[in-house]
């Protein structure tokens, strides 16, 4: 091998072995406050990227869950029909979805908390400790979730959003839970795949295919169409969600959750 | 420790075809596979034979990484088009001749037309006669457009007499699938590249390094610059009605430097590849949005597309030999092909079409501008005439519909305030400052660039190692940024 051609092989060997290595801080590297990322060589050749798959010889736990966390496919607990303190989280989406799930909870007497962080996405629910703060705040036992609508254009979503979901659903842990997907108005790069990826079976509703009539910034439903969003995801959590609360369907019209909290946009 | 955690089986699928993780010179993978390419190839290089078939195979493996076995489709069309070559070569008649060139044609573009436009074709015969034809589930090869093109221009000068037919197939086969070109070109000619293939000249350290430099432009074009400004674009392209004027501008400007930045990019990374190998591959884009005309503007994007629908479409229709009236048909046939063969819609068509317009207006207005004064000022209004224009007609190369591309225009100029400004400077501060480096970093003099590079290939190794590694960790910190997407969002 010629000098210049060993000289171009050994840089590019020892930026990559840089790389490899650094890679192995898979959370990034906090350099005087700036957070130098990582590259996703040892999370590619790891096999913790994606949940181990699903064996015939696996067994449930006593909590119905299979070794890799999560339920069977198909899984249903019985209906609850206790009271509930649910805790509605998400972004500007909620403003339609929760006055509608409020009405639901007035009738069948649960309690709402709402939480509107406005242009959130899962990188910032991800990054902060605001969900669990908001768990020990509010003690919730049924956790609504919509989050998505802005990360629809993500490049590399399933790599870059992956640990802030798992992260999320960590916090949320045992506590039964519905996520809401985005209501798409253009094809996404891979959110939907991602929830339902990472989501349990059962608790995830897929929204990108219902169909809107949408507010004039072309991406928000309407609010009678949000409020039809709402009793679709009712409707199915009912039929065929891992959790299914009472939540009979009211009269139609909005009520008012017992506490609104909101967020401003992430900077 | 390390070794205990990689997972084999995810290693091997890490390895095999995957239709959604095309092989691309940004990708990782692609890197670990070079740096394993390299040393075989500097190696084999003085042993022509044994680095052709050693390129071949490592070529055909990227090609099959993205495109699985439609890799045979091309060694297929290399096979059979070398055939044709030598048949029309030792060929004396002219009837046989032709036919051989036609069904060559016919083989190539028909392999294209199927794969490219079948669904297009589907979705307007429905549109047409209320049909229901579902669309057909096809895999489109990566990189057939520009290898078609390759091929069909090495037949077609053989069958012209401008070159000989290559005897040795194998370096028919290397030409064809030349893993630098195969993605997105530059659509080099056979005459240019067969010649320095057979001479095989070693490479010397002013190409290994100058192709580095090119591949690291490339890069910080391709992955920093335009997947990072590329972000508020497909926001904003796919949902217009939620935009104002302001925001639309600003995205149509952003695609205008992100389509340049992407595909410069991508290009600059395959003549360094080529360089760091020993081939010179030319140039494809020649800072274009600094051109003052239209015709200028072709003269500079995408040359070796250009100049290839100039040779082998503009001039065989006739091009400017059969009068004025003639001349301007032929322009635009050839735009509205240029512009069907970026992509299977009507929106492209009518791209190619604005421009094909503009440069027949141009002709014909030549005589009356040759006659003003070139000054600062008029040069100016030409620039931004020629800019403001070329930038227009992105709108209907990105938009989703002409819907979309109607509601965009309609927004820019009745929604349009320039009290949006600031709330755009202060939320998307980083897209916009990167904007302002791609739009200052265009009109940098080449000489500077020239410099530039000098210096690079001159600088110490550890310098280079320094630069190179600063680039990729830009890469790594903007692949993760994202571009705030709503302003703020009201209900």
């Amino acid at each position: 091998m010629n000098k210049p051609y060993w000289g171009l092989w050994t840089l590019l060997l020892v930026a990559l072995l840089t790389f490899v290595v650094l890679s192995f801080w898979q959370d990034g590297i906090i350099v005087g406050g700036l957070e130098i990322k990582t590259a996703s060589f040892a999370r590619d050749l790891g096999a913790e990227m994606t949940s181990r798959p699903v064996k015939d010889t696996d067994t449930l736990d006593a909590s119905g869950r299979l070794p890799n966390g999560k339920h069977p496919k198909g899984w249903r607990a019985p209906m609850d029909s206790t009271a509930k303190n649910i805790l509605f989280i998400g972004d500007s989406m909620l403003e339609g979805l929760a006055p509608r799930l409020a009405k639901y909870c007035d009738k069948n007497g649960h309690k709402l908390v709402e939480v509107i962080w406005y242009s959130s996405s899962t990188l910032c629910w991800g990054e902060s400790a605001r969900l669990t703060e908001l768990i020990k705040t509010y003690h919730p036992d049924y956790i609504f979730v919509c989050l998505g609508a802005n990360e629809l254009y993500v490049p590399d979503i399933k790599r870059a959003r992956r640990p802030h979901l798992k992260k999320m659903l960590a916090e949320i842990g045992d506590i039964p839970y519905v996520w809401i997907g985005p209501p798409n108005w253009d094809e996404d790069t891979g959110i939907n795949d991602l929830l339902q990826q990472e989501v349990d079976e059962g608790c995830f509703y897929l929204s990108a295919n219902d169909k809107f009539d949408r507010s004039r910034d072309g991406a928000h439903p309407t609010r009678a169409s949000a409020h039809l969003w709402m009793d679709r995801v009712v409707k199915w959590l009912g039929e065929s969600g891992a959790h299914p609360i009472r939540l009979d369907k009211p009269a139609e019209g909005i009520s008012r959750a017992s506490r609104i909290v909101i967020y401003q946009p992430p900077k | 420790m390390i070794l205990d955690t990689i997972d084999i089986t995810q290693l091997l699928s890490l390895l095999a075809f995957n239709r959604d993780e095309p092989m691309l010179f940004t990708s990782g993978l692609f890197w670990v596979l070079f740096l394993l390419f390299l040393p075989i190839y500097a190696l084999l290089k003085s042993r022509r034979k044994k680095m052709m078939l050693f390129v071949i195979a490592f070529s055909l493996y990227f090609f099959y990484k993205s495109s699985g076995l439609f890799f045979l489709l091309l060694v297929a069309t290399s096979i059979f088009d070398w055939w044709v070559a030598q048949f029309i070569e030792s060929s004396k008649n002219r009837t046989e001749r032709r036919i051989a060139l036609t069904v060559s044609l016919i083989f190539s573009l028909g392999i294209l037309l199927f794969f490219k436009y079948s669904n297009f074709v589907i979705w307007n015969w429905n549109a047409l006669v209320h049909g229901n034809f579902q669309p057909l589930d096809l895999i489109m090869p990566v990189g057939v457009s520009f290898y078609t093109f390759r091929t069909i221009s090495y037949v077609v000068d053989v069958y012209k007499g401008k070159i000989q037919p290559v005897d040795d197939y194998l370096d028919h086969l290397f030409f064809l699938s030349y893993f630098p070109c195969l993605v997105a070109g530059p659509i080099v000619r056979s005459r240019d590249f067969i010649p320095q293939l057979q001479e095989n000249k070693p490479a010397t350290r002013e190409m290994i390094y100058g192709g580095l430099w090119l591949v690291m432009l490339g890069i910080l074009k391709k992955a920093v610059f335009a997947d990072y400004i590329a972000q508020y674009n497909n926001i904003a392209f796919g949902n217009p009605t939620g935009y104002t004027g302001f925001e639309l501008l600003m995205a149509v400007l952003g695609f205008t430097m992100q389509i340049y930045c992407d595909f410069s990019g991508y290009s600059d990374m395959a003549i360094g590849l080529g360089s760091i190998m020993g081939f010179n591959l030319g140039i494809n884009f020649n800072y274009p949005y600094r051109s003052l005309n239209v015709t200028e503007f072709w003269h500079r994007w995408h040359i070796t597309l250009s100049t290839w629908l100039r040779d082998y479409v503009y001039i065989p229709l006739g091009g400017n030999r059969k009068g004025t009236l003639r001349q301007h048909f032929n322009l635009m046939v050839t735009m509205l092909l240029g512009g069907l063969w970026h992509g299977a819609a009507w929106t492209f068509v009518v791209w190619g079409a604005g421009h094909g317009i503009a440069l027949c207006v141009h002709k014909l207005c030549k005589p009356w501008l040759d006659t003003i004064a070139s000054t600062r000022v008029t040069r100016f209004f030409s620039w931004l005439l020629t800019f403001s224009f070329v930038a227009f007609l992105w709108i209907f190369f990105r938009a989703n519909s002409f819907h979309a591309a109607g509601q965009i225009i309609t927004n820019i100029f009745t929604d349009f305030e320039w009290a949006y400004l600031p709330v755009f400077l202060e939320r998307r501060f980083t897209w916009s400052l990167m904007l302002a480096i791609i739009f200052g970093l265009h009109f940098v003099p080449r000489h500077i660039w020239d410099k530039l590079r000098e210096r690079f290939i001159a600088a110490p190794w550890i310098v280079k190692l320094l630069l190179f590694i600063i680039l990729i960790q830009l890469v790594l910190q903007f692949a993760s940024a994202t571009v705030q997407p709503f302003l703020y969002s009201q209900f």
